[in-house]
């Protein structure tokens, strides 16, 4: 399958700074792949890079199978977290502006602009100045300025800051469709509740480096430590003595449906989950027993900190 | 496909400005508030002269005798005093109270004594101020009584003696390329010309200057830049927005020189038609057509001396040169900087020589062919607004080609340099700034 966009060992340095150090990922054709990273990890040099924006110091970027190049460039989507819009230009000619720069004729524009205006409920606004229009509202027209071209690549920074909780439904609905649709999605963002909700795989940086990568999927398996949850009906008491030795306890909460509890276990010997059952149904009713997988957000925030004890500071 | 992109920022560019109500408002209004002026100095100079009587006080009779016939004082020289259109003199030995001579309907009084041929002063005494037209005419031929008295009082010359002797020479201009001579002159006139051409251009250059910084640090400050140069080259960016708002002006520029020329041919035409002369000319009186009448006032004169053909070649070919060099340099400080106000600061060293040829410039039209205009008219910087004065005086025309051609290949290089500054500054959203950081751009170093 050809790769939307493979990165191999690009460096960036900025005096005595290594920005990027030896980045290598590829984004899979229709895939969703989540670039995360704390501030300053090295996100938007490494989008600025693919972008032709910034120039790096050595590795290599290709696009759709292609070695680097200004016209592929432009075929990219590119929704950058430092993005406007001119203000004193109106909502519709602006919006044509933009797709004109990325290769559409007038009228191909205007009718892929109507299209898209209707579908995120920005018609009746495309007459009106940039200044006269909500930060949400000149949201929305930036992510169509984005995709309107329909470009096989899109990169999003930041898509959903400023956006309420509808409209961030709606753009992430929109995203996972353009993706179903064929078009390969890199998106940097902080918010980890998207990149659960959207990416196929996930990248994550620190100081320059790719601290972390692969299937969202597998990396939460990957980082399971063997918890489970048990949801039952019954006494917490008989629960605790049917489990005997067989499990580790952390506790037993409330759950939210009424009348039923939630503990959380570990077992010791993972290969005997019938006997637990086995054991523990005879004294409560087991409505449901779940691996408990880890958070991208803990996934995150643990691979940050082992990375940052491993790598030393440059600063 | 790259000349489409920058043809669609051009386009922006222009569309976005030229099609404003403020932008129309501008066009239109200065050819007419200029027509208007024209014609304000022209119906002025007609139709404020009014006619005034004179009443000349010659107490010690120096200019005056009683007629015998009529028994009134009459002047010893009639030939003297001409017969001017707004303007009569009657004579008298007394002195006359104000309310006298107000009464008996003369509007100025003047005074002298037998002093006036030592001190050569008089008084001038009125209600309402004559004005500087009749006033210089009561000096003239008043002046020639007065040259008549002494005359007449001398014993070795007479009148009509003097009148032969007198001697004005009056130089004709010839101008020699060594073998043959053609008509000069006018130099002095041509070189203002010149000067009001290059005034227009510095304007012009400054203005629209002034505007690519505040349109490349807009787009700094809303973010937009980063969507843009994803898809345009920042050189691109910059060339076409620097063509873009060169448009604009050429659009005003052209707009400005096409509505003037209707603006000025329908008031020729209402003014050729005899409506303004009517109330302002006596009777049997003949009206002047415009033409005539412009040439009879200083500065109009000087707007019929003017070869507009050559003078719009000239002035286009160097707007386009001057602009595209020093709009590239006020893009490239706008790329760098975070505010206007701090761009504004920044641009002062690059205006300099803009406006050294501009204060020069007002030098040369006392003599348009002093030699430091030479060099000034070869040097890029300063060609834009040097060149027009010595193209208006009459510059050999491969001096003025080879020094476009010098200033389009600097406006050239300044471009590509402002261009490797651009890219490295319109991304640069940090705090420091400064013309340190602006060469270090340019020669690709920096972040």
């Amino acid at each position: 399958m050809v790769k939307a966009l493979s990165i191999e060992h690009l460096r960036k340095s900025f005096g005595s700074l290594h920005v990027l150090d030896g980045v290598s990922f590829d984004v899979q054709a229709g895939s969703i792949v989540g670039l995360l990273g704390p501030n300053g990890a090295g996100k938007s040099t490494l989008i600025r890079s693919i972008m032709g924006i910034v120039e790096p110091d050595g590795g290599t970027i290709a696009l759709n199978g292609q070695p680097w190049n200004r016209e592929a460039v432009r075929g990219i989507g590119y929704l950058p977290e430092e993005r406007g819009l001119y203000r004193d230009m109106k909502v519709g000619e602006q919006a044509v502006y933009f797709a004109r720069l990325k290769g559409m004729g007038r009228k191909e524009a205007i009718d892929a602009l109507r299209i898209w205006f209707d579908r995120l409920e920005v018609d009746g606004w495309w007459d009106k100045k940039v200044s006269d229009i909500s930060k949400g509202m000149a949201q929305k027209v930036q992510f169509i300025c984005t995709v309107v071209h329909n470009p096989p690549l899109v990169i999003l920074d930041e898509p959903l800051s400023g956006f309420d909780p509808i409209n961030a439904r709606r753009i992430v609905d929109t995203v996972r469709q353009l993706a179903s649709s064929g078009t390969s999605i890199l998106l940097s963002t902080h918010d980890m509740q998207s990149v659960e909700r959207l990416c196929d795989e996930v990248v994550l940086l620190n100081r320059g480096k790719v601290v972390l990568s692969g299937e969202a999927d597998a990396l939460r398996e990957s980082g399971w430590s063997g918890q489970q949850e048990v949801v039952f009906k019954g006494n917490d008491l008989a629960f605790t003595n049917a489990m005997g030795a067989m499990a580790e306890l952390s506790g037993i909460t409330e759950d939210s449906a009424p009348g039923l509890r939630r503990a959380r276990i570990k077992l010791r010997q993972p290969d005997r989950t019938g006997d637990f059952l086995t054991a523990v149904g005879a004294v409560v009713e087991v409505v449901e027993f779940v691996k408990v997988r880890p958070t991208m957000e803990s996934l995150f925030i643990g691979a940050v900190e082992q990375s940052t004890a491993e790598i030393p500071s440059e600063t | 496909m790259r000349g489409s992109l920058i043809g669609t920022v051009i386009l922006r560019e222009w569309r976005t400005r030229v099609i404003k109500r403020s932008f129309l408002l501008g066009t239109l209004l200065l050819p007419l508030l200029g027509v208007g002026f024209v014609a304000a100095m022209v119906l002025l100079t007609k139709g404020t002269e009014s006619h005034h009587t004179v009443l000349v006080e010659d107490g010690p009779g120096l200019i005056t005798r009683i007629d015998p016939v009529t028994g009134q004082y009459v002047p010893r020289c009639p030939g003297c005093f001409p017969e001017r259109e707004h303007l009569e003199f009657r004579f008298t030995r007394e002195a006359p109270e104000d309310s006298v001579w107000l009464a008996e309907g003369h509007t100025v009084l003047v005074e002298f004594d037998e002093s006036v041929l030592q001190n050569q002063a008089g008084y001038l005494v009125y209600v309402k101020s004559p004005g500087m037209q009749a006033k210089r005419n009561i000096e003239r031929d008043l002046s020639k009584a007065m040259e008549h008295a002494r005359v007449m009082g001398s014993t070795e010359l007479d009148w009509a003696a003097y009148q032969r002797l007198k001697f004005d020479l009056n130089l004709v201009n010839r101008e020699s390329n060594g073998g043959e001579r053609s008509k000069g002159g006018g130099e002095e006139v041509r070189g203002l010309v010149g000067f009001m051409f290059s005034a227009l251009l510095f304007l012009v250059l400054v203005v629209y200057g002034g505007l690519i910084l505040r349109s490349v640090v807009e787009e700094k400050s809303s973010r937009v830049v980063e969507v843009l140069i994803a898809a345009v080259r920042p050189e691109e960016l910059l060339l076409g927005k620097v063509i873009g708002m060169g448009f604009v002006a050429l659009t005003q520029l052209i707009s400005w020189s096409l509505l003037s020329t209707v603006a000025f041919s329908v008031f020729r035409l209402v003014y050729d038609s005899g409506q303004f002369s009517e109330g302002m000319l006596g009777q049997g009186e003949v009206p002047a057509d415009l033409m005539t009448v412009m040439a009879g006032n200083d500065f109009t004169a000087i707007l019929l001396d003017i070869d507009w053909g050559l003078m719009g070649v000239s002035t286009v070919a160097f707007f386009i040169g001057g602009y595209l060099l020093y709009g590239s340099l006020y893009a490239m400080v706008g790329g760098s900087v975070q505010s206007e106000q701090e761009g504004q600061g920044m641009v002062v060293p690059i205006i300099m020589p803009l406006m050294f040829a501009y204060l020069i410039g007002g030098g040369a039209m006392e003599n348009p062919e002093m030699g430091a205009l030479v060099g000034l008219s070869w040097f890029p910087l300063t060609a834009p607004v040097i060149m027009l004065i010595r193209v208006a005086v009459g510059a050999p025309i491969w001096e003025v080609i080879l020094s476009w051609v010098l200033l389009m290949l600097t406006a050239r290089l300044i471009l590509a340099l402002a261009g490797r500054a651009y890219r490295h500054g319109v991304l640069n959203d940090g705090s420091r700034s400064g013309w340190r950081l602006l060469l270090q751009w340019i020669k690709g170093h920096g972040r």
